[in-house]
């Protein structure tokens, strides 16, 4: 039970050296004796300790703390008597308090029940408050707001007590968890167990930031606090403590209240600079009346003065609410971009996974590497195939445009042959150009030349056009036109297609987007692939545009920036 | 051709499909369902290449690549990251963490084999996708 046991400066010490300088052991017996009955004299007085702070606690050092221990700390060194101190819980001090084990338990709250159990001085030594501190999330204006909460509170506590009969009086119903410890019943407050804490307002205060706890606006019974004592003893220290504490209190520069100010950081730092700082802006400014010595020139400067600072106030006030305004747009910005990110992530890996299995081992299945295959089943999973690769298409789709708008898809620029590019491009669509018997040509106007662009993206887009112009063709030909014009090169893909509406120009860029023609089953997409394209080509720096007849075909122009220093000829 | 692949992944689907694929162009094939398991098992039987799921359950991928980085005793055996991630810095952050390679789910099941052959021929850490 007792962890720490410590001395203070009451006790006195043993001078050793004079202790063996003496030859006979009889002599040192007494000596003893002697010693053991001074300190019996000097009062040995037993106090508990428990963790509160500030009011008492044990500290970083292990030793303790707080206001009370620095006034019993004060009242012994002035009476003599030796302090020893008892670490425990409250509950268990007061077992040992109730025994007759302990002399003195700080920071005690009188009570009828208690009174009949203990002694209490007269002089209390703080008056305290007991206060409902919740989470964040919850919020409490009245004690009917309390009503299927769970408390968490101190076991045997003085707010046990209050609050029971705050809450049985107005018949609501209240879930209470007791604690031994007032950080255990801040930590399950913390982490959920409980929706609010009832603590007294020193530990509350002190301690709410830290567990991310709000006071609320219920304050329960103010309760005097006191040194208490086990009944019928001790009477003398307790009226030792009474006088010591009445002389403190009245002496503004004594212990008591250097105690109070040292454990009240918060208090100190929010009061202090006001005062501070309207002090001496009332001697700045008297002190700069009397330099001046002029009551004209300081008339004006204090008009001045009201002048600028009203407008400094307004300016002040401005800036301070635009601040407010622009710091939450872009907190709530910077969330809905992070949770779109993991969204994104999240969502691409959930979907591939299965992708996975399917795609594979449909593959596999048509690989016939498990055995053949008739052609009905073939035929089914052929279907499964094409399916699952088109439902990848489109999840590659929207990642690519979330990429995009999330700015996050960085491309990979490099010096491209463009002729090259183009046959490849050309030569992946002209089996579909050929089943729909369609003539399909690239035409190069220009030679040798080499591009700067993100060669998988730009072949992207130009597949995706190409694709697009076969799909909505049904006889004639696809052209792929490419030309230089000045410093700009000219892509064109053109088509005797079914044609695009020209009000509908500005729409089929926009994502999900594919016109109503009324045979949309028949022309099947994404309704990403445009969208998509034009976003790629302006991220490098040029842009698509369109020129369309209805039934009489479409052309998708792409012009991009040749490089200066491009080989040309 | 006799070699051996180390497949860490947690998902019994996808380990049966590469498996299965791997096996059919005769390599050997063992598997390991945590980035620990994976570890010792590459101790233990010393693969010629491990094929490693990036979104592993506990120590995710990248730890996984550079703790087998920093063990002598493997610490040469070709990496390839097997994810579904696809954000943008997945593969650069891959290969930073000693990935030789990367694929992306799903996997392609015509090339998926050919492509773990050609890490296993090209242990030379490279940039660029072979297939693509």
């Amino acid at each position: 039970m007792t962890i720490s046991d410590f001395k203070t400066k009451g006790f006195q010490s043993i001078h050793w050296k004079h202790i063996f300088s003496l030859r006979r052991v009889f002599t040192l017996i007494i000596l003893i004796l002697a010693i053991s009955q001074l300190s019996a004299f000097d009062r040995l007085i037993r106090v508990g300790v428990y963790q509160n702070p500030p009011k008492i606690f044990v500290d970083d050092h292990g030793k303790p703390a707080g206001i009370f221990v620095d006034i019993i700390t004060e009242i012994a060194q002035r009476e003599d008597w030796e302090l020893e101190w008892h670490y425990g819980t409250w509950e268990e001090n007061l077992r040992l308090l109730a025994a007759g084990e302990l002399d003195l338990m700080p920071d005690m709250a009188y009570d009828e029940n208690r009174a009949k159990l203990y002694d209490f001085h007269k002089n209390a030594v703080l008056l305290s408050f007991s206060e409902l501190f919740s989470r964040k999330d919850i919020k409490i204006q009245t004690y009917t707001d309390l009503d299927g909460l769970t408390i968490a509170l101190l076991k045997n506590s003085v707010q046990e007590n209050i609050l029971e009969d705050t809450i049985s009086g107005l018949g609501i119903q209240c879930r209470f968890l007791r604690f031994d410890s007032l950080d255990e019943v801040f930590d399950s407050v913390a982490d959920k167990r409980a929706d609010l804490a009832i603590t007294n307002i020193f530990y509350g205060r002190m301690n709410a930031r830290e567990h991310q706890l709000v006071e609320s606006p219920l304050i329960l019974n103010p309760s005097n606090l006191y040194f208490a004592s086990p009944k019928g003893k001790n009477q003398e220290i307790l009226q030792a403590i009474d006088q010591h504490i009445e002389l403190m209190k009245s002496d503004p520069e004594s212990i008591y209240f250097s105690s109070l100010r040292h454990w009240s950081p918060e208090a100190q730092k929010w009061e202090l600079p006001m005062w501070l700082l309207i002090t001496m802006l009332l001697l700045g400014v008297t002190f700069g009346v009397a330099i001046i010595g002029s009551f004209i020139l300081r008339h004006q400067v204090n008009l001045r003065t009201q002048e600028l600072q009203k407008a400094n106030q307004q300016m002040e006030l401005k800036v301070e609410e635009r601040t407010e305004e622009l710091g939450f747009a872009l907190r709530e910005a910077q969330v809905a971009d992070m949770l779109k990110s993991a969204f994104l992530a999240n969502m691409s890996h959930e979907l591939r996974t299965p992708l996975n299995s399917i795609i594979g081992f449909t593959g596999i299945l048509l690989q016939k590497l498990p055995g053949e295959l008739n052609s009905e089943q073939e035929r089914m999973l052929t279907i499964i195939q094409n399916s699952s690769r088109h439902l990848l298409a489109l999840i590659n789709d929207v990642l690519d445009i979330s990429k995009i708008e999330a700015e996050q898809l960085e491309l990979k620029l490099s010096e491209v042959n463009l002729q090259a590019s183009l046959e490849k491009v050309v030569s992946l669509v002209s089996l579909q150009a050929k089943e729909k018997g369609l003539d399909l040509k690239l035409e190069m106007k220009t030679k040798n030349l080499f591009i700067k662009v993100d060669q998988r993206r730009f072949e992207q887009v130009l597949l995706n056009l190409l694709i697009n112009a076969i799909k909505f063709t049904d006889k004639g030909f696809v052209r792929l036109i490419c030309k230089q014009e000045g410093n700009i090169l000219r892509i064109t893909v053109q088509d005797t297609g079914i044609g695009i509406p020209k009000d509908k120009f500005d729409v089929i860029f926009a994502a999900f987007q594919q016109i109503d023609t009324g045979l949309n089953r028949k022309y099947e997409g994404t309704g990403l692939g445009l969208s998509i394209s034009q976003k790629l080509i302006r991220l490098m720096g040029g842009d698509i545009t369109i020129e369309s007849e209805i039934d009489k075909g479409t052309s998708f122009h792409i012009c991009l920036p040749l490089d200066q220093e491009g080989h040309d000829g | 051709m006799d070699k051996l692949v180390l497949i860490i992944e947690d998902n019994s689907e996808n380990y049966y499909l590469m498996r299965y694929l791997l096996e059919n162009h005769g390599l050997r094939v063992i598997g390991a369902v945590s980035g620990w398991m994976g570890i010792e098992m590459a101790i233990y039987n010393k693969p010629d290449i491990i094929l490693l799921d990036i979104q592993l359950p506990g120590m995710d991928g990248y730890s996984v690549t550079r703790r087998i980085r920093s063990n002598p005793e493997i610490k040469d055996i070709p990496i390839v990251a097997v994810t579904s991630y696809a954000m943008v810095g997945d593969k650069e952050h891959a290969l930073a963490a000693g990935a030789d390679g990367y694929i992306e789910k799903p996997i392609n099941p015509d090339s998926f084999a050919d492509e773990i052959i050609y890490y296993l021929n090209n242990k030379r850490r490279t940039d660029e996708d072979p297939m693509r």
